[in-house]
């Protein structure tokens, strides 16, 4: 090697050294719990994937009614892309000042993001006392919280485990609401037979699988697959075993349609279903918002529905597939929480901001209203009266069975199910429902992912 | 000493200045390979008569670009391979432990990462021979006198500038459970084939493949007919003197005077197979179950999905490796074959 050689190479060595130690993850981590700013004044942005950006507009307005200079700006992020835009946004002085967070390690999770957030536990408490923690949902808390840090407070929380059925479907064909696994069969048959779909699921689409499956599992001995997300029981024991042969018997007995594995819930399953090609669907509480006639109108034009005439949509509990009489369990996590961001230099409004949100009594009324999430305030419900349902005789008293019940929930759904279970649960149910895959090897590879974590 | 404007024509019979030569080497010499002389010292420069150098250093004229190249892509590089021994969230202010080569034995041992590879493999060999075949023969055609011959062209190259974005929900529609093929193999009265095409293992990955077809086979037709407009027709027109006819004429003479054209779009097509991301991703969405997995939607799903952002930086090494590798193996396996 040549003289000018070497140096060229201890050049390009030394740059190359020096970028990457600006550019190297740091190891900093804690920002800063000290509150920046006016509590009572200012402007704040908010990033978020969810709500959509007309319901956060109606619930920023109804914070201007108490905080009228605290000025909020949301910002509404694709969930698929948020963690690739809020990562280096909230480490330089124009990222948002609220940021929305998610349980675990899905996006937005606070695993991921807890480093960029302030500790809001203080702060919270001095809103609700040191009690707070029995006034807000379990999911919200539990679910937000890591190693003790209070990084996001849950503005609401959604809730699986119930199946929506569309009742004008079922009086078309005098079909009553499937509550065992041969009622559900029946039910498939008849409709398959009149040339209507029965039940629909995007069965490629692992979290909603997993949903189903938590489902029968909550049937089948509730709080059992809780127990194993978290180690404190096995995979491999025989009831799970039990469970992974009911979720295949919905392939193979006809209830899931064919091709369930090639589908997405979101957009396919949900558009087969809003636009009435079939009868049921495995949704959570997230779906009440389309129980409001305009929202329904809305969601069924963007299925592609012209024209379209609202439907009666009702949920109804998971059917006793395994025959145990263990029915009507939910479980959920916090849908997003709002997180303060440890680089802002107005904490105290953006905190003002987050607590009004999520726990005070406007705040959180404000959410029931949009139907999207539970309330994380315990003994808030929607204003009903004030909700135009399609049809409230038959909908109002099961919605409002199902919020009350959801609201009790203390079963997690994603919140103890890291990265890699979370991969391996895909492919297991997937490899099992295909024939790919034994029940028994499938629970055997989950036993040994759980086992390394 | 030759000058730099000589050439030394290797396996054919001229060893004449390239201008006089041209017509040789378009013609009879194809399998010629053009070696310049060597380059006189650049040091020496172009000077003025008393040996000061007009040009001056060359670095000044380069630098912005050295700087784009290494700041842009080197560093990038080097980066990655940095990031493939860090176990990290992808979160700059979260915490990252060094794991040294951990992530490399994770990749080897991974069967996911070897479907893809296969996937891959498989991938090339279909898409690019039933591509070259098809486009090798309708350039072949268009230079026939036909009518319509410019409809033809743009209508086999429109899916090349259309965004697999825009198309995939409408092959999802198509080869849905429910959807248009099955519609119309039931009005045809062959319902019994079909099939859930996007749910199982082999129809997924050749649907796939089917769209990559339907996608690139337009750009390998253009490239194509333009090798083909480079023929001399005095060639085409000795070798029907001699009593070939049109196939023999395609298979002996056409193609083997396209074969520059074949290894660059092999090359690309190497390059492209391991790259691929958008059709899997957007029409399968890498399944059922990793059946249309390939490097790309798997280092997107570590990367993004289950934010490992050291192991998918070990992929993403992995394969530039075997691009590099690739593109290298097919040059060679060019060179090899022009010199026999």
């Amino acid at each position: 090697m040549s003289r000018d050689n070497r140096s060229w190479h201890r050049a390009g060595v030394g740059a190359l050294a020096a970028v990457s130690l600006v550019a190297l993850p740091s190891c900093s981590g804690e920002a800063s719990g000290e509150a920046e700013g006016s509590a009572t004044s200012g402007d704040i942005t908010w990033w978020g994937w969810t709500p959509d950006k007309p319901l956060a507009d109606s619930l920023i307005e109804s914070f201007n009614e108490e905080y009228p200079d605290i000025e909020v700006e949301f910002v509404s992020k694709p969930i698929s892309g948020y963690d690739a835009v809020l990562s280096p946004a909230i480490t330089s002085s124009d990222g948002p000042d609220v940021f929305n967070v998610a349980p675990g390690s899905a996006n937005g999770g606070v695993d991921t993001f807890e480093a960029g957030a302030i500790d809001l536990r203080d702060a919270v408490s001095e809103e609700l006392g040191d009690d707070w923690e029995d006034q807000l949902a379990t999911a919200g808390v539990e679910g937000l919280t890591v190693d003790d840090k209070v990084v996001g407070l849950s503005a609401g929380s959604v809730y699986s485990g119930s199946l929506w059925i569309n009742q004008d479907i079922f009086d078309e064909y005098g079909l009553e609401p499937p509550t065992t696994m041969d009622e559900w069969k029946q039910v498939c048959e008849t409709l398959e037979a009149e040339g209507q779909g029965c039940f629909v699921q995007g069965a490629g689409n692992g979290a909603f699988d997993m949903d189903t499956f938590e489902a029968i599992m909550e049937n089948i001995e509730p709080g059992l697959y809780a127990r194993a997300s978290t180690g404190d029981a096995s995979y491999t024991s025989p009831e799970f075993v039990e469970g992974m042969e009911i979720w295949k018997s919905l392939f193979d007995e006809g209830i899931m349609q064919d091709g369930a594995v090639g589908l997405q819930q979101y957009p396919e399953a949900n558009n087969a279903f809003m636009s009435g090609d079939y009868a049921m669907v495995m949704m959570g509480t997230w779906y009440t918002q389309y129980t409001v006639r305009d929202t329904m109108v809305g969601a069924m034009e963007a299925a592609g529905v012209s024209d379209p005439e609202p439907f009666t949509m009702v949920p109804i509990d998971f059917p006793d597939v395994a025959g145990t009489g263990n029915t009507g369990n939910y479980f959920g996590d916090a849908d997003y929480g709002l997180a303060v961001n440890g680089q802002s230099d107005q904490q105290a409004a953006a905190t003002t901001f987050a607590l009004w949100l999520t726990t005070s009594e406007a705040g959180q009324q404000a959410v029931a209203n949009t139907l999207n999430d539970i309330p994380s305030l315990t003994g808030i419900q929607p204003e009903w009266d004030d909700i135009e349902l399609v049809e409230p005789e038959a909908q109002l008293e099961a919605l409002q069975d199902l919020t009350a019940r959801a609201a009790e929930s203390t079963e997690p759904r994603f919140a103890t199910i890291d990265a890699a279970l979370n991969d391996a649960f895909q492919e297991v149910l997937i490899g099992v429902a295909r024939g790919q895959t034994s029940p028994e090897d499938g629970l055997a590879t989950l036993q040994a992912v759980s086992d390394e974590e | 000493m030759r000058s730099s404007d000589e050439a030394i024509i290797v396996g054919g019979r001229s060893n004449l200045p390239v201008a006089a030569s041209r017509s040789t080497i378009d013609s009879a010499d194809e399998d010629a390979t053009i070696i310049p002389p060597p380059l006189r010292k650049r040091r020496a420069g172009r000077t003025n008569g008393k040996g000061r150098n007009l040009y001056g250093s060359g670095l000044p004229w380069i630098l912005p670009a050295l700087v784009l190249v290494i700041g842009m892509i080197y560093f990038s590089i080097g980066y990655t391979g940095w990031m493939s021994m860090l176990d990290w969230s992808g979160f700059i202010l979260s915490p990252s432990e060094f794991v040294g080569p951990e992530n490399y034995a994770r990749m080897v041992q991974d069967e996911v990462f070897w479907r893809a590879m296969w996937h891959t493999a498989i991938f090339f060999v279909v898409t690019f021979t039933v591509q070259t075949a098809i486009s090798f023969t309708f350039a072949a055609i268009m230079h026939s006198q036909i009518h319509l011959a410019t409809v033809y062209k743009v209508v086999i190259f429109v899916p090349n500038v259309l965004a697999p974005a825009i198309m995939a929900p409408v092959f999802r529609v198509i080869f849905d459970a429910n959807g248009s093929l099955n519609g119309v193999l039931e009005t045809m009265g062959l319902g019994s084939l079909a099939r859930p095409w996007l749910a199982e293992d082999f129809t997924a990955m050749a649907v796939v493949m089917l769209v990559t077809i339907w996608q690139w086979t337009g750009l390998s037709f253009i490239l194509f007919y333009a090798a083909m407009s480079q023929i001399d027709p005095q060639i085409l027109e000795a070798a029907r003197i001699d009593g070939a006819g049109n196939l023999r004429t395609l298979w002996s003479i056409i193609w083997p005077l396209c074969r520059g054209t074949t290894i660059a779009l092999a090359t690309l097509g190497v390059i492209g197979s391991l790259k691929t991301f958008d059709v899997p991703w957007l029409i399968a969405n890498g399944g059922p179950n990793h059946a249309t997995e390939f490097l790309g939607t798997y280092i997107y799903q570590t990367m993004v999905e289950q934010k490992e952002f050291g192991y998918a930086a070990a992929i993403s090494v992995a394969l530039l490796v075997l691009a590099i590798v690739g593109g290298l193996l097919t040059r060679l396996g060019n060179r090899q074959s022009e010199g026999t």
